[in-house]
C-alpha cells in the first residue's frame, strides 16, 4: 500500500491563530502586548525570552503570531549557534530598519537557547547579546529552562515569559479533536492514557496518538498500553498518600509505602504536603506533625552519623505513626484533593530571585566580615527599608557597595527603577570628576564608537569587583 | 576625601570598623595581650570567643593588620564555618595558603576561621589535625560565639580569648561619634533605644543607626520604625493565621514566603517568632506564652541537630494550631449563641 507522504500530525494541527494555542493565556497576553510594544516601536526589553516544559507551546504561539501579525519568522536552531558567524550574519539583517527591507517586518526566533552550552560553543552567547542590541526586529528565545547560570546575563536583558504545563484534561481534549478530524476511532480509555503519560508534553502525546492511528487504524486502551508502555512508577505519589493518610492499621501504611519508588526524603516530602489536608482535626494535626518530625529527625542522624539502620523508623515514623495520628473518624476517610509538595515547586520558580539574594548577601558578608547567613537575616532587611526610604542614599550605598541593577531591584520594589537611574548619574559624576578636561571628552569619543560592548564590560565589572575595578579602567 | 567618598557610601559598620588594635576602645585586657603577639611577632593559636557583635573579627583583623601592615590580607586566609561547604573544602584551602609564601618578617601566616562554632565534632576533629599539622607556618585564629561548642582538644591548643558584652555607655558613645562623623542629628533616647534593640551587639547596632539615619535624624521613632519595617510582615501574619484563626495552610504559606522569597533559615525565623509572642500587640494568655517559648525551643534544638526547616516549623504550626482552639472556641461562643 503506497500511500502518498503525510505531513506529521504535529505539523498539520499546528495552531494557525494565537487563539488556538491551548491555554496559556498569561503568556499570550504578555507575549502580544511585548510585540505590540515592538511594533509601535517602543519595546521596552528588545527581547523575550519564552520557557516552560516541552510540548507546551511556546514555537507555536509565536509562529500563530507571525501569522496574525503578517511578520516574516527567520528561525534559528540550536545547531546554528555554534557557529558565531551565522549569528552574526542574522544580526546584520536584523539591525537594518524594516523599511529597507520592504513593508514586511520579521520576528527573529532562536529555539533551544539553553542548549547553547558555555564552553564549547564559546562566543555563541556574546553573539546572542550582541545580536539582542542591535537588533531592529523583534527577537524571541525558547528555553526549557531558563534558569541555567550560563544564561544569566540573557536572562537580565529578555522579557521572561513562563509557559504552563499543560494539565491532562486539556491534552486530551487536543487529542480527541484530533480523533474527530482524522475519523479515527478513539477510546476515552486511550486518549486518558496517552494524555496522562506525556505529562503535560502536547507534542509528544500527538506524536504518540499519531503512532497508534497510522499504524493500526484505531486507538485503543490494550494497543496504547501495550505499544506504549506504561511507566515505571507501581502507584501514582498521590495514591501512596492516600493510602498511608487513610491507614487504619500500622502494616496497611506500611505496606503503601514499599510501592512506590519515591526515596524516603521525597516521600517526606509529599506527606508533609499533605497530612493538614486530611488531618483536619487539631489534635490530629499536631500529633501527625509530631509523628513527621520523629521521623525527619532519624533522617537527619542517618546524614550526620552514617547509620542507614535509623532509616527503618523514620520510616515507620512517616508512615504507620502519621497513619494512627489521625483518628478523628469525620475526616479520617473523607476523600479531599491532595497537592503535588508546594516546596519543591517554589524552589525552581524563585531560583532567580534567590541567586540576586545569595549574591548580594555575599557582597556584605565580604565587607561586614560576616556570614552570609548574618547579612540576610540582620542587614538585608536593614537595607531594604533604606533603599524603600531613601533612593537617593541608597544610590549611594549601591554605588559604594557595587550591587548590580538586579539586586538594587530586589532590595526595593517601590524604587529600584529609579536608584538604578540614580546609580547611572552618579557613575557619570564620577567619572567626570575623575577624569576631568580632555581626558574625558576622549572617554566619550570612545564610547560613541561602541556603545554595546562598553555596557556589557561595566556589566560584568559591576558583577565582579565594584567599584574598584570600576575606577580602574 | 575623593570623588569617590563623596558619591559612594558605605555600610557605617565597615566604614567605622577599627583598622588597627589601637582604635579598639573596649575590651582593654584582649587588647593589651594582642599587642604584645605584634610586638614579639609570635603567638599561640587563639580562640576568640563571645557574643556577637563584641569585636572578636575586628580583633582579629586589626592583629592582623598591625602584625603585617596594610596588605594584611596577603598573609590572611578567610574563612567562615557556616559559608564554606565542608571541611574538604577548608582543608584544601588551608594547604594551598600554606604553601604561599611567608612574610617578610613574621614567621607565620594567618588562618581566620570565623563562626567555628559551627562545624561539627567530627569537623573539628580534622580541624585539629590541620591546625597541627601547618603549625610549622601558621597560626589559627578560631571564632566562636559558644566557646563549649568548640571541642576539648582544640581548646587546649589555643590561647582562649572571651570577649564580653559591651557595656551601655561603650556602644552608645561610639554610636554618638559616629553621628557626629556623619553630621546626622541624634538624641539620646534614639540611642538608647537603639541598644536596647541590639541586645549590646554593636554590629547590629551600627547597622539600625544607619537605617535610621536614612530616615532623617535618629530619635525614638525613626528607630522602632526601622526594627518594625525590617521584621517580616509575615512574622506576625504566620502567628495570627495558626493561633486565631486555626488556618494551618495560610500559616504554612507565609512560613514558605519567609523562607524562600526572604531567604530566612529556620533558626532565623524562629528567633523573630520568640520576640514576637512576648510581643504586648499579640493578645494572648500569659502562660500561653511560656508554653509557646519552650516549644520553641524544642524545635530550635532539633534544627540544629540537622532536621529539616519546613517539617520542623510546620510541627510548630501544628501545635499553634492545637494551643489556639480554646482561645478560637472563646471567640465564636461569644457573638453566636451556638445551636
Amino acid at each position: 500500500m503506497s500511500q502518498e507522504r503525510r505531513t506529521p500530525w504535529v505539523v498539520k494541527y499546528r495552531p494557525s491563530r494565537v487563539a488556538d494555542v491551548v491555554n496559556q493565556e498569561e503568556a499570550k497576553k504578555a507575549f502580544l502586548s511585548w510585540l505590540d510594544s515592538w511594533l509601535r516601536g517602543k519595546p521596552e526589553k528588545k527581547a523575550a525570552l519564552l520557557y516552560g516544559p516541552p510540548g507546551s507551546g511556546k514555537t507555536s504561539l509565536v509562529e500563530a503570531a507571525a501569522r496574525e501579525y503578517g511578520l516574516e519568522l527567520l528561525e534559528m536552531n540550536a545547531s546554528d549557534y555554534r557557529r558565531a558567524s551565522d549569528i552574526e550574519r542574522v544580526a546584520v539583517a536584523s539591525s537594518r530598519g524594516a523599511s529597507l527591507v520592504g513593508a514586511r517586518g520579521k520576528i527573529i526566533l532562536l529555539d533551544e537557547v539553553d542548549g547553547i552550552s558555555a564552553t564549547a560553543d564559546l562566543g555563541a552567547l556574546d553573539a546572542v547579546m550582541n545580536l539582542i542590541s542591535r537588533t531592529s526586529h523583534p527577537v524571541v528565545l525558547i528555553a526549557n529552562d531558563p534558569w541555567d547560570p550560563k544564561l544569566r546575563e540573557l536572562r537580565e536583558v529578555c522579557l521572561l515569559i513562563e509557559f504552563k504545563r499543560l494539565t491532562k484534561t486539556e491534552v486530551k481534549r487536543v487529542l480527541q479533536n484530533i480523533c474527530r478530524s482524522e475519523k479515527l476511532d478513539c477510546e476515552d480509555e486511550a486518549l486518558d492514557f496517552i494524555a496522562e503519560r506525556a505529562e503535560g508534553d502536547l507534542r509528544s502525546a500527538i506524536n504518540d496518538l499519531e503512532a497508534l492511528g497510522e499504524g493500526f487504524g484505531k486507538v485503543t486502551y490494550a494497543l496504547a498500553r501495550s505499544v506504549l508502555g506504561y511507566r515505571n512508577r507501581e502507584l501514582d505519589s498521590f495514591e501512596v498518600v492516600r493510602r498511608i493518610l487513610t491507614s487504619k492499621y500500622s502494616w496497611q501504611a506500611r505496606a503503601a509505602a514499599s510501592q512506590t519508588d519515591l526515596a524516603p526524603d521525597e516521600l517526606i516530602q509529599w506527606i508533609s504536603e499533605n497530612v493538614p489536608r486530611q488531618a483536619v482535626d487539631p489534635e490530629d494535626l499536631w500529633r501527625a506533625f509530631e509523628s513527621l518530625s520523629r521521623a525527619d529527625i532519624y533522617m537527619a542522624r542517618i546524614v550526620k552519623s552514617g547509620s542507614w539502620d535509623l532509616l527503618a523508623y523514620a520510616s515507620d515514623m512517616m508512615t504507620a505513626g502519621v497513619a494512627l495520628a489521625i483518628r478523628n473518624p469525620q475526616y479520617k476517610f473523607k476523600w479531599v484533593k491532595y497537592g503535588f509538595p508546594e516546596k519543591i515547586r517554589m524552589m525552581s520558580k524563585t531560583r532567580e530571585i534567590r541567586q540576586v539574594r545569595d549574591d548580594l548577601a555575599k557582597i556584605i558578608a565580604q565587607h561586614l566580615k560576616c556570614s552570609t547567613s548574618v547579612a540576610k537575616s540582620e542587614v538585608i532587611p536593614l537595607l531594604k527599608v533604606i533603599f524603600d526610604n531613601n533612593p537617593e542614599y541608597a544610590a549611594r550605598l549601591a554605588l559604594g557597595l557595587g550591587l548590580s541593577d538586579s539586586m538594587i531591584r530586589y532590595l526595593s520594589e517601590r524604587n529600584g527603577d529609579r536608584i538604578v537611574k540614580l546609580v547611572e548619574d552618579l557613575k557619570v559624576q564620577l567619572r567626570e570628576t575623575l577624569l576631568g578636561g580632555l581626558e574625558s571628552s576622549a572617554k566619550k569619543e570612545a564610547e560613541k564608537v561602541k556603545p554595546i560592548t562598553k555596557k556589557v564590560q561595566r556589566e560584568r565589572s559591576r558583577s565582579s569587583g565594584g567599584l574598584e575595578s570600576f575606577l580602574k579602567k | 576625601m575623593s570623588a569617590r567618598g563623596v558619591l559612594a557610601e558605605l555600610l557605617w559598620a565597615e566604614k567605622y570598623r577599627p583598622r588597627s588594635l589601637r582604635e579598639i576602645v573596649n575590651q582593654e585586657e584582649i587588647v593589651k595581650r594582642l599587642q604584645v603577639f605584634v610586638k614579639e611577632k609570635n603567638m599561640p593559636h587563639l580562640l576568640f570567643a563571645g557574643p556577637p557583635g563584641t569585636g572578636k573579627t575586628t580583633a582579629a583583623h586589626a592583629l592582623a593588620h598591625d602584625l603585617y601592615g596594610e596588605d594584611y590580607r596577603l598573609y590572611m586566609l578567610e574563612l567562615n564555618a557556616s559559608d564554606e561547604r565542608g571541611i574538604d573544602v577548608i582543608r584544601t584551602k588551608v594547604k594551598e595558603f600554606a604553601r604561599s609564601k611567608l612574610p617578610a618578617n613574621v614567621p607565620f601566616k594567618i588562618v581566620l576561621l570565623d563562626e567555628a562554632d559551627n562545624m561539627t565534632a567530627d569537623a573539628q576533629q580534622a580541624l585539629r589535625r590541620l591546625m597541627e599539622m601547618y603549625v610549622d607556618v601558621t597560626r589559627f585564629i578560631l571564632i566562636a560565639n559558644y566557646p563549649s561548642k568548640i571541642i576539648e582538644p582544640i581548646q587546649s591548643r589555643c590561647a582562649v580569648f572571651r570577649f564580653t558584652q559591651l557595656k551601655k555607655e561603650d556602644v552608645i558613645s561610639r554610636l554618638k561619634w559616629i553621628c557626629s562623623n556623619e553630621k546626622v542629628v541624634c538624641d539620646d533616647r534614639g540611642l538608647e533605644a537603639i541598644y536596647e534593640v541590639s541586645e549590646g551587639d554593636m554590629r547590629k547596632a551600627i547597622n539600625i543607626l544607619q537605617a535610621a539615619a536614612a530616615l532623617g535624624e535618629v530619635n525614638v521613632s525613626n528607630v522602632y520604625k526601622v526594627v518594625g519595617l525590617a521584621t517580616p510582615a509575615e512574622i506576625r501574619a504566620l502567628l495570627k493565621s495558626a493561633l486565631f484563626e486555626g488556618d494551618f495552610l495560610k500559616a504554612r504559606d507565609n512560613l514558605r514566603k519567609l523562607m524562600v522569597s526572604y531567604g530566612l533559615s529556620g533558626v532565623d525565623i524562629i528567633k523573630q517568632l520568640h520576640r514576637e509572642i512576648f510581643s504586648s500587640e499579640i493578645n494572648m494568655p500569659e502562660e500561653m506564652r511560656v508554653e509557646i517559648a519552650d516549644y520553641l525551643g524544642e524545635i530550635q534544638f532539633r534544627l540544629v541537630e540537622g532536621a529539616d526547616d519546613e517539617i520542623q516549623l510546620s510541627a510548630l504550626l501544628a501545635k499553634l494550631v492545637l494551643l489556639g482552639k480554646p482561645l478560637r472556641q472563646q471567640a465564636q461562643a461569644k457573638p453566636t449563641k451556638v445551636k
